[in-house]
């Protein structure tokens, strides 16, 4: 169900296959360079189709995340690591469950098999890092890299995506994760205030995505060919990719959103009830020039003008009617402001009083206008998606210091 | 699709219970919002699928955040919407992930696995933690021990949780979310919950403070022995 499968008509089959084997081609040659070419490979795996079989994702996913594949550590006895863990009631209750992330028709016993392979896994990174804390979801993503590349090389992979990318997931608490999760309202926030507008009086909140962020979306997809699709893209961006793609799921659904009854429960529902048949790989792209567009400091920085706009509401507000007095003494017009009305009359006052208001939203629609230009036109949007490699994961940063 | 299946008893509920787009607003059914709290595989959201969709999920895989499901019922003539909020048992989520759905919630149900006495010993702390987030101490609660089609593997006697839920005030019920033999029994529960919650919060108001603890009297008694 819901496979992306290639345009019918044969000439169409015919481009599929010629563009494919173009790109294992290129993907084969920047294995092949010495060094290896990095760049190019972080460019296939968020360019259409994305790494493509999982015999490349083998090869090009350790390189995604510089794991060195000539010494993997032997796996260390499973007797010891489970009568050792704290964890292990937990894991084992969360992998048992786990049944539908197998693929269908696999054997009971190959199933089971893999099932203590990846219990194993997880004890063992949790072991060797006892800075980090298991949270249930964390299995999703570790079956995951688990089924693409097997035990041997998942519990490398999975080591290092734990220090990073993951890491925030993994904190005594969920505050940092709270604290992504608040990313994704101000996306919407930038890219459709309406809808972020309706959701914050649904006061839906933001746990309808918590699967999809700590999960990498393993745990709401049924279709195991899109999520590992969806790995590759994240594999080869910034930590924070998944909220940015999150974001463009809702947005995606906008008019659904819209449509629903504005209170938490439709809302939580609707949401948290994700198509399987979303169109992924212009999603993929629409995420990519979102993060170009509003790179997670200047969200930062919104979010902490917005946390200041707050505490200080009632002074700037004086300011604002001052501001709103002096240049244009219109009663009606400044009732507009406080009642927030967007539009036109909104856009003129803001040029106005752009260091005033509260969220400022300036470029909002020269933003949109660059975004429309770059969905059609693949090869631009890909270049722009290539521009955000320089926040490509620099393995030694934190995201939240 | 095992995704879509746990969730699909929703659908049915939730088609035509909206406003229409651009209408007046239809007379609105009242709604009872339910928290479902316990321990990591005690089993909440069996017990509320089962509720909800009237069977036994096939397969279910751990909740991550919170689930939402819901049910339209009517009682003495009116149409109620029961809304069961079915949250993750791993306790780091309670922390800040789940505080915000407690919001306006009518009653909480707490639920241990009556084969791992763990889950028992651990619902003092989530009714404190309940404590923490409701404003007013006096809401409906209720405990419910399941699993009890499993009688080989009991490890919580009857006697025992009947001693706590009286300390706390609470009805029992001992039930199973499974056993196909006993149809009625977790939708008694519910329903039961429901018939507490209409009689009592008629504007869906907080309850005055001079309501002491009311028992309920229960349709399906609030038991000491297994339905099973």
């Amino acid at each position: 169900m819901g496979r992306q499968s290639p345009p019918r008509n044969g000439v169409g089959v015919h481009d599929f296959d010629a563009k494919k084997k173009r790109k294992v081609a290129e993907i084969y040659r920047a294995l092949n360079s010495d060094p290896i070419d990095v760049a190019t490979l972080r460019r296939m795996a968020i360019s259409e189709g994305g790494l493509l079989t999982n015999e490349i994702r083998c090869k090009v996913w350790p390189k995604l995340l510089s794991v060195n594949t000539d010494d993997l550590p032997p796996l260390p006895a499973r007797k010891e690591l489970r009568e050792d863990s704290k964890d292990y009631q937990q894991v084992l209750l969360d992998v048992r469950r786990s049944l539908r992330r197998f693929p269908p028709g696999m054997p009971d016993d190959q199933r089971e098999g893999l099932q203590e392979d990846l219990i194993d896994i997880i004890l063992h990174v949790l072991k060797c890092n006892p800075q980090l804390h298991y949270y249930q979801g964390y299995h999703d993503i570790v079956v995951t890299v688990l089924l693409v590349v097997g035990d041997r090389l998942a519990t490398a992979l999975v080591e290092k995506l734990s220090t990073h990318h993951l890491r925030d997931f993994m904190d005594p608490t969920m505050d940092n994760t709270k604290h992504i999760l608040n990313y994704l309202m101000l996306i919407i926030d930038q890219v459709n205030p309406e809808v972020h507008d309706f959701m914050q009086s649904a006061e839906v909140g933001t746990i309808f995505a918590l699967s999809w962020l700590i999960t990498w979306f393993g745990h709401v997809l049924s279709d195991l060919q899109h999520v590992v699709r969806l790995y590759d893209f994240f594999l080869a961006c910034h930590p924070l990719m998944p909220i940015y793609f999150a974001a463009v799921i809702v947005l995606h659904r906008e008019q659904e959103v819209l449509d629903c009854e504005c209170d938490m429960a439709s809302v939580h529902h609707l949401l948290s009830q994700i198509p399987q048949d979303l169109p992924y790989e212009s999603l993929i792209s629409k995420a990519g020039d979102l993060f170009v567009q509003f790179p997670p400091s200047e969200l930062a920085k919104e979010a902490a003008q917005a946390a200041q706009a707050e505490r200080t509401a009632a002074s700037t507000f004086k300011d604002f009617e001052l501001a709103s007095v002096q240049q244009r003494p219109d009663t009606v017009l400044r009732q507009r402001f406080r009642e927030r009305l967007r539009g036109e009359e909104r856009l003129r006052g803001e040029e106005r009083t752009k260091t005033i208001l509260t969220k400022p939203r300036t470029n909002r629609f020269v933003k949109l206008a660059v975004m429309g230009l770059t969905v059609a036109l693949g090869a631009a949007a890909l270049a722009v998606v290539k521009s955000a490699l320089e926040w490509a994961p620099k393995f030694e940063l934190q995201i939240f210091p | 699709m095992a995704a879509g299946d746990v969730e699909s008893s929703l659908e049915l509920s939730l088609t035509g219970s909206g406003a229409l787009p651009g209408g007046l607003p239809p007379a609105r059914s009242r709604i009872f919002k339910i928290i479902v709290i316990g321990d990591s595989n005690v089993g909440k959201t069996c017990l509320t699928y089962r509720f909800c969709a009237g069977r036994f999920p096939q397969r279910t895989e751990a909740t991550i955040g919170v689930d939402f499901r819901e049910r339209a019922v009517t009682i003495d003539g009116e149409r109620i919407k029961i809304q069961l909020w079915d949250t993750a048992g791993q306790e780091r989520f309670r922390k800040s992930m789940v505080q915000h759905y407690y919001r306006n919630v009518h009653a909480v149900v707490f639920v241990y696995d009556m084969t791992n006495i763990a889950s028992f010993h651990s619902l003092p702390s989530w009714i404190e933690e309940c404590k923490q987030h409701l404003l007013a101490s006096d809401i409906p609660r209720i405990l419910v021990g399941n699993k009890c089609d499993l009688r080989n593997a009991i490890q919580v006697p009857t006697d025992l949780a009947q001693k706590f839920a009286d300390t706390h005030s609470m009805p029992l019920f001992e039930t199973s979310a499974k056993n196909p033999n006993d149809n009625d029994h977790v939708e008694a529960i519910f329903m039961t919950l429901a018939h507490k919650l209409k009689s009592h919060k008629p504007l869906m108001l907080s309850q005055p403070p001079d309501h002491d603890e009311i028992h309920i009297k229960p349709e399906p008694k609030a038991i000491t022995s297994c339905w099973c």
